[in-house]
Formats: C-alpha cells, structure tokens, sequence
C-alpha cells in the first residue's frame, strides 16, 4: 500500500519514483534566537535505511522533527515526496525514545495500537483483527490486556512500534528509540526493526548515539558536527543484507567503518 | 495479601467498637448529662424507633437526594467549565479573574443572596451545595486538563487525532485522577452543605431533624441524626472509592 519504487528499470520508472523521497534544501532552523542548524541538505531515497549520528547538541533529533513536521524550518525547504512538509502527515510514524512517556497509560496495549487505528478512521468491527495482527507482528499477542505500567520496558517499545505500524507509514522516524533499553532487547530489537523495514518496504530514519547500531542497521550513516549542527560527513555501508548479529559485527567493513567513525566523533569532539 | 486486608478491617471495626464501649461507659458512669450525651443504647433505640415509624429514612432520602443531586450539578459544571478552562487559553484569559473572584468567597456567604432570588426553596439549597462543591471539582479538573505530558501531544500530532479526539481520547482521562481527587472533595462539601440547607430553609431533611431534635432536648434523636450522617459520609465515599478504583485500574500494576 506504500509508495514504493518501481522494480522496473530506472529509465523507465517515472520521475518522480527516481527522485529522493526526502530532501532537506538549504535547511537551517533557529529556534529562540539560538542558530540550531546550519544550512544543511540531504537526499533520502525511498526505503532507505539512513541512521544520524552525532555528539550531543549536534541537531540529530532536530532533523528528525523537521522531517516530522513538528518543526518547520526557519530557511530553506524541506521535501516531501516533493512537496514542502508543512506539518505531521499519517504516512509519517515516530517511534520515541522516551516509549513510557509517548504511550497512553491508560489504555491496554490493544488500546494503544487501536489508537492509530482510531486516527486513521477505521472502522470500529475491522480493528480487532488489524489490532491482534499488529500486535503478533511484534511479538505482544499475550499481552493485549495489559496496560504500559504492567509491561518491561523492551515491550513498551515494542508496544510503540506496532502502533507506528498501525500507520501503514512510509517513513518510520526512530529516535534513539533503543537508547534506554538493555544490550540484549536492544539487539532483538535491532533486528526485528531490520525484518520489518524490509518486509514493509518503509523509509526509515534512526536516529541512534551508538555508532556500531548505526552501521549495523544502516544503509547510509549520516555524522553530524554540532555548535550550530551540520552535516559532516556521510558514509555508505555495503553490508550485505540480512545482517546478522554476530557475523556483520565482525566483517572486516564493519570494523573499518567503526574505526573510521569513532576517529571521526572523537575528532568532533575535540 | 487477602488475609493481610482482613486483617486491617478486623482492627479498624475493632477501634470502632472499643470506641462505642468508651461512650457507652462513659454515659452509664454520668460522666455528662444524659440529656446531652445520651449512651450507644439510647441512639440506637432512638434509630429503631425512627425507622420503624418511616420518620427516619425520609429524612435520610431527602438528605441522600439533595447531596447527590447537587454533587451532581457540581461535578457537571465544574467537569465541563474545568476542561474548558484546561484546554483553551482563551477560556482562561476570559473567566479566570472572575472566577477567581468568585472562589474565596464562602457558600455560606452566597446563601442570603440565594435565598434572595429562590426564596427559602429546595432550589436554593442545590444552588448552595452546587456553588460550594463547585471549586474543588473545578479547581482539580483545570490542573488534569493543563498537566498532559507533551510528549503526548506530538504523538496525538503523528498519529493525526483531531482536536475533539485529543480532548476526549488524551486530555480527559489524563485528567481523571484529577478529577476523582475532586470529586470527593466536592461529596464531602455536597454533604455539609445538604445539612447546613437544611437547617437554614427548614427542608426535610437529617439536619433539620438534628436541629429541631436538639431544640427539643431529643438527645438520643440527634445522635441518631449525627451516626446516620456518618454513615451517609462512609458509605458514599466508599461506593465512589469503588468506582475509582475501576477506572483508575491502569495505575496500579498486576503482575
């Protein structure tokens, strides 16, 4: 139901399915008289997997709000789908870090998908069925009655994404999303967001401070500079795909491009 | 867990007996006059005969239906103004200083100003309960209205909810415990205020009869009066504890 490019060949896909899904023009933003980012501009093609990295202060939640709609910027454009984003859109999904804050608790966890499933308009007799698939999808079938407060943190963010699911999003934003999660739930959770980006075709954007997760996930990592934030650098990952836990974290791209990376933050940092 | 809770009750009901024995001993050894403190014995003969002549429950059905009915009047004005004032800024600018005006001011002051315009009415006393329970409610809806976290707000935004969506799927049970907090503020001041209606325009009622039972040295009538309103406060915060409880299940896990 998505949007997605053409399998056809280039040359004879429409222009528009060859054109970047996002495209941050010249976009600076000033926020209270504070210059937050520097002119910045950046192509995001459509179900691509783009991971930002940064120190602190660097501006990587501001991009992803700005793709959100939850800012506009004070200059320059950003694109979607080749028209100006001028506010959040249902094709859009954010999946926050702070999962205990962005869901509702007072509602079940079948309530809280039901939500996006509400907002959508869908009828009343077709969710429960939507509700249990999605909730299947990220392993939470048993815990449909449960409310947030009686769930583990990892579920609770599970709980998140099947609601950003609910959607039927083009773009998946993550913020930080695993950043408060433990080693081992971050990295299930690493791989179940890779198998439904690419079962579900979406765009994502991850915004992550953990440089090996970046490549891991990612098709392309972006690095920011911060004071005011701009982009520094941009590295391609040719991992092939699917990855694996162990296997990609040890293949010797992997471990050049971590090398490279961290050089690269430390050098920001100093 | 269960037998932990039994065991709470067995000793609260414990205190309260031992309570009653001291008043009892105390009444049997004239420590007060019998025409003031009449003993357990006296009230609760004084309870009988009154139920049994019908005399009673009247007059705790009107007291029972004139909290309620103000309680309610309370909760629906201070529910709706409070969520009005929560969620709109405007609302706040217009009637804030007015209301503030208005909310130091005590019930009992507005009752001569009631009784102006309603006469000595049963109108005039649900106009008194409903001013005087007004505040909390009001007062607790306005801070659940305003205390939504903002995270929430930009999921409301993502997800596309409409403005009638975010108030009625976001704000309003954000502001439920708020609400609950009121509205029990709002039962105990419903209650005093029946009474005080009661006494001042002569309307069937438990304080009337408490009032006149003492004008006419029925100590053990007004006893009788004083246990029955206890009861009322008991059972009528405990019925909406219960259903607190319910609708407020989400904040206390079980695992």
């Amino acid at each position: 139901m998505t949007a997605r490019a053409a399998t056809a060949p280039a040359s004879l896909a429409p222009p528009a399915a060859r054109e970047p899904l996002i495209r941050f023009r010249a976009v600076e933003l000033t926020l209270a008289g504070r210059r937050i980012l520097d002119p910045i501009s950046l192509d995001i093609g459509r179900g691509e997997f783009v991971c930002v990295v940064g120190p602190s202060g660097c501006g990587k939640t501001t991009l992803l709000r700005l793709i959100a709609g939850l800012y506009l910027p004070s200059g320059g454009q950003v694109l979607y789908d080749g028209k100006p984003v001028s506010g959040p859109r249902q094709d859009i999904a954010i999946v926050f870090q702070d999962y205990g804050k962005a869901l509702l608790p007072w509602r079940t966890a079948a309530g809280n998908v039901s939500l996006a499933l509400e907002a959508i308009g869908m009828p009343r007799a077709e969710r429960p069925a939507r509700i249990a698939a999605l909730l299947a999808t990220v392993g939470l079938s048993n815990h449909a009655d449960k409310f947030p407060g009686q769930l583990s943190g990892g579920m609770q963010q599970r709980l998140q994404i099947a609601r950003c699911l609910a959607q039927a999003p083009s773009v998946l934003l993550m913020d930080e999303p695993f950043g408060a999660l433990d080693a081992m739930t971050r990295q299930a959770l690493q791989d179940e967001v890779l198998a439904l980006a690419a079962s579900s075709g979406a765009t994502v954007f991850f915004v992550t401070h953990d440089l090996e997760e970046a490549i891991y996930l990612g098709d392309r990592v972006v690095a920011l500079r911060p004071n005011p934030g701009r982009v520094a650098d941009m590295f391609d990952v040719r991992l092939s795909r699917p990855r694996d836990q162990l296997t990609t974290r040890e293949h010797p791209d992997f471990l050049r491009l971590r090398r490279t990376l961290f050089d690269f933050i430390k050098e920001s940092e100093a | 867990m269960i037998w932990r809770r039994a065991l709470w009750l067995a000793a609260s009901v414990l205190v309260g007996l031992g309570i009653v024995l001291l008043w009892q001993l105390a009444a049997d050894a004239r420590l007060v006059s019998p025409v003031f403190l009449p003993g357990p014995d006296k009230a609760w003969a004084a309870l009988e005969r009154g139920f049994a002549s019908g005399e009673l429950l009247d007059k705790v059905l009107g007291t029972v239906g004139r909290m309620v009915w103000g309680w309610l009047l309370a909760s629906l004005l201070g529910i709706g103004l409070g969520a009005l004032i929560g969620i709109s800024p405007a609302a706040r600018a217009y009637l804030g200083p007015t209301l503030e005006f208005l909310r130091p001011l005590p019930a009992s002051a507005i009752v001569p100003v009631a009784i102006a315009f309603l006469g000595l009415s049963e109108g005039m006393v649900l106009v008194v309960i409903g001013f005087g329970a007004l505040w909390p409610m009001l007062l607790a809806t306005v801070h659940g209205f305003a205390a939504v976290e903002p995270r929430l707000y930009e999921v409301s935004r993502a997800l596309g909810l409409s403005r009638w969506e975010v108030i009625a799927k976001i704000a309003l049970p954000n502001a439920l415990p708020d609400i609950f907090a009121g509205l029990r503020l709002g039962l105990t001041v419903a209650l005093i205020l029946a009474v005080v209606g009661e006494m001042l325009a002569s309307r069937e009622g438990l304080g009337l009869w408490i009032l006149l039972s003492a004008r006419a040295f029925r100590a053990p009538d007004l006893f009788a009066g004083v246990i029955l309103l206890g009861l009322i406060g008991l059972v009528s915060a405990a019925l909406l504890s219960s259903v607190e409880r319910y609708a407020l299940r989400w904040r206390t896990p079980v695992h």
